[in-house]
């Protein structure tokens, strides 16, 4: 049985961000619910009242524009974004990241804007959305504001997002369409697991980019690497670049060693 | 205290909820469905999964205001006219049920993935139960099942899977 909260479901944005600005101190966003409801059952959580993004007007909507880029909403699931085929043709290291997520019925409710909210140091979809140069459309009663994810995560669970305030879009700039990249994310099990380091790569117009996960207090972008630049180079950059703790899942050795092995491997499988 | 309507296996029903009520105690306690099981709680082992809407999800995760106005689908309507579904044969057939607590969440998503894709090999079978955790059979007799209703089983290879 989870502890008390009132549920609310807005169904217009102003409603919605004026019960954000009203309450959001004590309360929380719902979405996918794979985190919070997990994160409430255990006491982690303790909002007074759960407010459903879902079903406000326009939160839903995945869409592509060759002016606007990849749009994507609150309510959008890592499923929906596995779907479209749109993504997997201009972004396959979207769908790459987002089909290692956790397991297909979790997929259907999980999201991917929850995947980078919670700012969790082993977030599956940040990587993909550094790499990509994607930003957060941030907004509150206040206005709207833009921040690049490069900017966005603050330590663990920590992101820049103030109270009264929802990740209300991601953009997924149209000049990152095209994009090589790649994944790998090392597991316990086969199965769906917990990341103990994600690494993806990718290249685009002679530039190459790292984003990592679970190997620093937040996923991490290594930038301003040239396509073609020395293997020796690239992983000095990512072990420069990255910070890992021993945790029960591995010891620090253990996912500097994954990391520089990820790098090397994933210099020769993208082309 | 709210009111949600929500239709499960065909029928409708009305019912005064509490807004942290989870959809999984909504089934259980309130409906009575008690094919739906609670294992972890926590969206890993899968034995809370229903259809809703037409895609599986883990109902200790879902709460029960959420499912206002929803389609949902349980294991109690998976038989229909006291004769059993496809799926629940094969498993029959292939000794995929030992203590049964999975069978309901496992039956669910077998049905998802055998809808999006009817002729699984065994590593898209392995990945569409991922979700689902078993502690008995060590999942050789429900692979086989899924292989089984999609009618794939070759009987000589029966026992002999070979785990990648």
């Amino acid at each position: 049985m989870l502890q008390k909260f009132e549920y609310a479901a807005p169904t217009g944005r102003a409603e919605f961000l004026s019960l954000l600005a009203e309450r959001g101190a004590d309360s929380k966003l719902l979405a996918g619910g794979t985190d919070l409801l997990v994160n409430i059952r255990g006491g982690v959580m303790k909002p007074s009242l759960v407010v459903d993004v879902k079903k406000v007007a326009g939160f839903s909507a995945l869409s592509w524009s060759a002016s606007d880029g990849l749009l994507i909403s609150p309510g959008t699931t890592i499923n929906d974004l596995l779907r479209d085929r749109g993504v997997a043709e201009r972004f396959p290291l979207l769908t790459e990241c987002a089909h290692d997520l956790a397991s297909y019925q979790v997929r259907n409710r999980a999201t991917v804007i929850g995947n980078v909210v919670n700012a969790s140091p082993c977030s599956d979809m940040a990587p993909a959305l550094l790499c990509l140069g994607a930003r957060a459309v941030i907004s509150s009663k206040r206005g709207q504001r833009e921040v690049p994810f490069v900017d966005f995560f603050k330590g663990v669970k920590k992101t820049v997002l103030q109270p009264d305030e929802v990740l209300e879009r991601i953009i997924v700039p149209a000049s990152s369409a095209g994009a090589r990249g790649s994944y790998r994310k090392l597991k316990r099990i086969n199965g769906h697991d917990l990341g103990i380091v994600g690494v993806a790569l990718m290249k685009k117009d002679g530039l190459m980019r790292l984003g990592i996960s679970s190997s620093a207090p937040t996923p991490i972008l290594i930038d301003g690497l040239k396509e073609g630049a020395s293997e020796d180079s690239v992983v000095a950059a990512a072990r420069k670049a990255i910070s890992p703790i021993s945790d029960l899942r591995c010891s620090k050795e253990y996912r500097e060693f994954m990391v520089e092995t990820y790098v090397k491997r994933l210099l020769k499988e993208v082309a | 205290m709210m009111r949600i309507t929500v239709n499960v296996n065909g029928n409708s029903y009305a019912r005064d909820i509490e807004g942290h009520e989870t959809l999984l105690r909504f089934l259980r306690e309130d409906l009575g469905l008690t094919g739906t099981k609670e294992g972890c709680g926590a969206g890993e082992c899968g034995a809370c999964t229903v259809f809703m809407n037409g895609r599986t999800v883990n109902s200790c995760m879902v709460l029960a205001a959420e499912a206002d106005g929803c389609t949902i689908e349980t294991i109690e309507g998976e038989a229909r006219d006291g004769k059993l579904s496809a799926i629940q044969e094969a498993f029959d057939r292939n000794h995929a049920v030992q203590c049964g607590y999975c069978t309901g969440g496992m039956v669910m998503s077998v049905r998802e993935l055998l809808h999006r894709n009817p002729k699984p090999t065994i590593d898209e079978i392995k990945e569409g139960i991922e979700g689902n955790f078993c502690r008995c059979t060590g999942y050789q007799q429900i692979i086989e099942a899924v292989l089984d209703a999609s009618g794939q089983l070759v009987p000589a290879n029966k026992g002999e899977l070979k785990y990648a």
